[in-house]
């Protein structure tokens, strides 16, 4: 059944929150592009988790699903690139940690 | 219920593994579990179309790609972490804990799963649909040969 209470919605809002909490911390505490890819992973699967509501509204049901078609393509399309883009900093600077990175991105 | 809070809560202990573990391999096996989980919530709430996608696509293409570059690329990493990224950590809180109130408030209509027509042609019209799939089909093409011109930059420098 796709209908949910109230406390369900909680529990899968607040596992999706923390999972993105420690997707977050993870990328800002990455310093090899690997570990920044893994947490982008995570963070991507949070969003899953976050869209599973929306399947327990009458009339979002459909377009629920064609969301979620989307996002798991363009989210994996994306994660192929970096993937592309690790591989290639390999081959081109022979490191693959995020110090190594001096174009675009901003300072704390 | 008590089934959904512990899945939840073994994707979450998974999640955590992630971010304790120093070795990247093991990183990537946990968060491939974690992925695991989170799909087997949809499976939990008979949402299995969804399901498969996640496990197949999402796990079983990037999260193994991912596994065996971690396994290439194992290392012991320093770790940082500015104070500065509690804003956005609050902010991403705010709203989610703002969309939780809003249930509450609205209390939307709940449905059967088998009201549920899972067809990406009743969320968008035929020729739209095809016009997406067009779409998706060159935004791939486009990629791949971006990351072909790339490579072979690359390679002659």
């Amino acid at each position: 059944m796709v209908a949910m209470d109230i406390i369900s919605v909680s529990i899968i809002y607040v596992a999706a929150f923390a999972i993105l909490l420690i997707g977050y911390l993870a990328a800002v505490s990455s310093k090899d592009v690997i570990r920044l890819l893994i947490s982008l992973e995570m963070m991507f699967g949070a969003i899953f988790m976050a869209l599973i509501p929306l399947f327990s509204v009458a009339h979002l049901t459909n377009t629920a699903f064609g969301i979620a078609l989307v996002t798991i393509f363009a989210s994996s399309g994306e994660l192929l690139i970096l993937i592309c883009a690790i591989t290639m900093l390999d081959l081109q600077k022979r490191d693959i940690h995020t110090s190594s990175i001096t174009i675009g991105g901003d300072e704390l | 219920m008590l089934l959904l809070s512990a899945l939840a809560g073994i994707a979450v202990v998974f999640a955590l593994g992630v971010l304790l573990s120093k070795d990247n391999f093991y990183s990537a096996l946990y968060m491939a579990a974690t992925l695991v989980f989170v799909a087997t919530v949809y499976a939990f709430f008979n949402l299995q179309p969804v399901f498969v996608l996640i496990l197949f696509v999402f796990v079983g293409a990037i999260g193994i790609v991912t596994v065996a570059l971690a396994a290439t690329y194992r290392s012991d990493p320093e770790r940082q972490v500015s104070a500065l990224w509690a804003v956005p950590i609050f902010i991403t809180a705010l709203v989610i804990g703002s969309s939780v109130c809003s249930h509450i408030v609205f209390n939307p209509q709940p449905v059967s799963s088998s009201a549920i027509e899972f067809e990406l042609m009743n969320f968008i019209p035929l020729t739209e649909y095809m016009l997406l799939v067009v779409f998706l089909i060159s935004l791939v093409v486009l990629l791949l040969l971006s990351v072909l011109k790339m490579s072979s930059v690359g390679g002659r420098s």
